[in-house]
């Protein structure tokens, strides 16, 4: 059904142009002013030099979670690639070694050209193995492959760029908490 | 039909035919939603899982019943979950029972999407589990749990390798003996049984013997959990993702109603399709196995004298040939749909006097195994023979010599029996169309692509005369291939030329030569077939 959008009724002030130009003039102004006395404040980034400053749950490219042992976090349950509404997701998955994990991905690879940053694929993920808090919010490349990141890249990262709150970033090998969760996870404790 | 009689349920009267399960009158002509894990509607009752309780009304009232167990009979009282709260409590507590050391592994469970027990769950328990390690919640999963026998089997736990095509997840199983109940009524072949009592009970096969029955496949279509998964399928697609086409049996005179699921240019498999009067709900393993063949040693383009070609070039060198020809044996084949083989004899026509068409089949016949094959590998048989194309493959042998052109269309002669087929290759120009690169493809001197039998829409005759259709799955290996009667009506263009437009035009043209297919149409065969009827309907005067 269409929805109707009323018109703003102006006020004949407004309707004669000249007076809401000059305000319009004044906010301007205002901000060139605060902006020549206080430079700190300068809210244009000097980029790339500047990294912009991304807020704490900012959804940029994915990452894939770690094991202890290095291995994915992913169980390949398709979950992500289910509820991706740009359908970017493509896993193959196989039979795992591991008998208590049964499935994994042979291949896990996102096409950050289709993706559409909704951050679907973190809330259905069943065991917290996808994440989008990189903070990489710039990508880079030459041509369409560039964009496609399979499972190596998506597993590149490291622990000290997270904080040590993110208790399941530093269980990964590399984490200030990965020996400790090596032990328990080769005698069988770890979840 | 069967003598109606009225049950009452939920307070609203209802025509069902009498001494049928409680639970199918339900589900079919009550349109109650009745669930089930047990129950099957070919197999026996067991009447074990309890989930379709029911208040039926009797000498002291209402009391429990399972439907499955239930026949109808005339003035039955019936409550179910619409009316009855009690019923709704009592399912609830019963999933709770059937869930209690079932593992939440839905997301790596194969089943998934597709599971009973999950359905049910959503539907009506939805309940947090009272059970965990402390209050005594067994995880079969578990190391622990896992034993080796006395014969060196794997017991207990998950991924059991129970044979060559089955995996058992001991874990995810709720003791339904569907599969137990499959191998010993339908299959014949008492393989699976139940080990253990209570809730130590667990399905395993006899000590050191594996499961490698030729229908065991269809356990795991009626396994109501995903305890029992296909080696094939385990782990390669998720069952929300495919979509589904339906289709026949291309590999038995029965024709076994199948679906052909596929998905991102793949066919993944071929699951069963309920007919009650074809194949219940069984297919064979070696049915099953054939969405392989679909992507395997196709024929996607065409050949010249053994050399790959294009298409186009197959075709304009076979069209020459026909136009050359002075007597052209075409040879019809039982493994394409009717359609097809109208095709070739709308091609016969249109070279007058100068072609003949031969039928038959050099491939041995088996016996039926009472399931869901009869041991004909020629699967369009009787619609050959409803054409009227005679069964004289021997005789074309013998008059080889009469001939210049020879026409083979899907139909792999060589293959079938090299040695009668030798006496083809005195026939100078041989062309073949094949699906795959065969035996015949190996002698034809033009050789020609076209679809195989998932990817064309038609019919086929079964053997007990039954007309079914086949529906075509859009994954081709090669876009350009066509369906055999379009390259067919291609070539006759080197006499009078035919042109169909879809397969409907065929179907009409099968229609003109077999008079009692006149009342039929694809809508009116619809996807469980129609049986021939004997004669013509006699025109329905004044009306």
């Amino acid at each position: 059904m269409a929805k109707v959008v009323p018109r703003p009724q102006l006020s004949f002030w407004e309707s004669i142009y000249f007076v809401e130009i000059f305000k319009g003039l004044a906010t301007t102004l205002g901000h060139a002013k605060k902006n020549l006395l206080s430079p700190d404040n300068f809210p244009t980034l000097n980029y790339p030099e500047e990294a912009p400053r991304l807020p704490q749950d900012y959804r940029a490219r994915h990452r894939l979670m770690k094991r202890p042992d290095g291995t994915p976090r992913c169980v390949a349950c398709f979950m992500c690639s289910t509820s991706c509404p740009a359908r970017c997701i493509n896993i193959v998955a196989e039979e795992s070694p591991d008998r208590h994990i049964e499935k994994r991905p042979v291949r896990f690879e996102i096409d950050l050209l289709l993706c559409v940053f909704c951050g679907y694929c973190v809330e259905a993920c069943p065991c917290d193995a996808i994440r989008m808090d990189t903070r990489l919010g710039v990508m880079s490349g030459d041509n369409r492959r560039d964009f496609v990141i399979d499972k190596a890249k998506l597993m590149d990262w490291d622990p000290k760029d997270y904080p040590l709150t993110d208790v399941q970033s530093q269980k990964a090998p590399g984490g200030s908490l990965h020996q400790q969760a090596l032990e328990e996870f080769r005698s069988g404790t770890y979840h | 039909m069967a003598d109606l009689i009225t049950i009452n349920v939920d307070g609203k009267d209802v025509q069902v035919p009498a001494k049928i399960q409680l639970i199918e009158a339900l589900r079919t002509y009550a349109r109650t939603e009745t669930p089930a894990f047990c129950y099957h509607q070919d197999l026996k009752v067991a009447g074990n899982c309890r989930i379709c309780l029911v208040e039926v009304d009797g000498p002291r009232g209402f009391a429990l019943a399972i439907s499955c167990h239930m026949q109808t009979a005339p003035g039955m009282k019936v409550r179910t979950q619409v009316s009855s709260e009690k019923i709704v409590k009592l399912r609830k507590g019963v999933m709770e029972f059937l869930l209690v050391n079932h593992p939440l592994d839905c997301p790596i469970c194969d089943k998934a999407g597709e599971c009973t027990l999950q359905e049910h769950y959503m539907g009506q328990g939805r309940h947090e589990s009272r059970l965990d390690d402390a209050t005594g919640k067994q995880y079969k999963g578990g190391a622990d749990y896992r034993f080796i026998d006395a014969k060196g089997q794997d017991r207990g736990g998950k991924m059991i390798d129970l044979g060559p095509t089955i995996v058992l997840d001991q874990e995810r199983c709720i003791i339904c003996t569907r599969c137990v109940r499959f191998m010993d009524d339908v299959a014949k072949s008492p393989q699976l049984d139940i080990a253990g009592r209570g809730d130590h009970a667990y399905i395993t096969t006899f000590p050191g013997e594996p499961l490698d029955h030729a229908y065991d496949l269809n356990t795991t279509d009626i396994c109501p959990v995903g305890a029992l998964t296909a080696k094939h399928f385990r782990f390669q697609q998720r069952a929300w993702l495919l979509k589904s086409v339906e289709s026949i049996d291309p590999s038995d005179a029965l024709g076994a109603n199948l679906v052909i699921e596929y998905n991102n240019g793949r066919v993944w498999r071929l699951m069963p399709r309920r007919n009650p009067e074809v194949n219940k709900s069984w297919i064979a393993n070696s049915t099953r196995m054939l969405y392989q063949d679909l992507a395997r040693n196709r024929l996607t383009d065409g050949k010249l004298n053994g050399a790959d070609t294009t298409l186009a070039s197959a075709l304009a060198s076979a069209l020459a040939a026909l136009k050359a020809g002075k007597r052209v044996a075409l040879v019809a084949s039982g493994h394409l749909t009717s359609e097809d083989n109208a095709a070739l004899l709308a091609l016969c026509a249109s070279l007058p006097g100068q072609s003949e068409v031969f039928g038959g089949s050099w491939l041995p016949v088996g016996k039926s195994d009472g399931i869901a094959r009869s041991g004909d590998p020629v699967a369009n048989r009787k619609g050959v023979a409803l054409l009227g194309i005679p069964d004289n493959l021997d005789a074309l042998a013998g008059r080889a010599k009469e001939f210049d052109v020879l026409v083979v269309v899907g139909h792999d002669l060589w293959g079938a029996a090299a040695a009668k087929a030798a006496a083809l290759e005195s026939i100078p120009t041989r062309i073949v169309l094949s699906s795959w690169v065969d035996a015949s493809v190996a002698k034809a001197t033009i050789a020609i692509g076209i679809r195989a039998w998932a990817e064309v829409r038609g019919s086929m005759v079964n053997i007990n005369g039954r007309v079914q259709l086949l529906q075509a799955c859009p994954v081709v290996p090669n876009a350009e291939l066509e369906p055999a009667w379009k390259v067919l009506a291609q070539l006759s263009a080197a006499g009078k030329p035919f042109s169909w437009s879809s397969e409907i035009d065929g179907w009409k043209a099968i229609q003109a030569r077999v008079p009692q297919l006149a009342s039929l149409s694809y809508r009116s065969i619809g996807p469980s077939g129609a049986i021939i009827p004997l004669a013509p309907l006699p025109a329905a005067a004044g009306v």
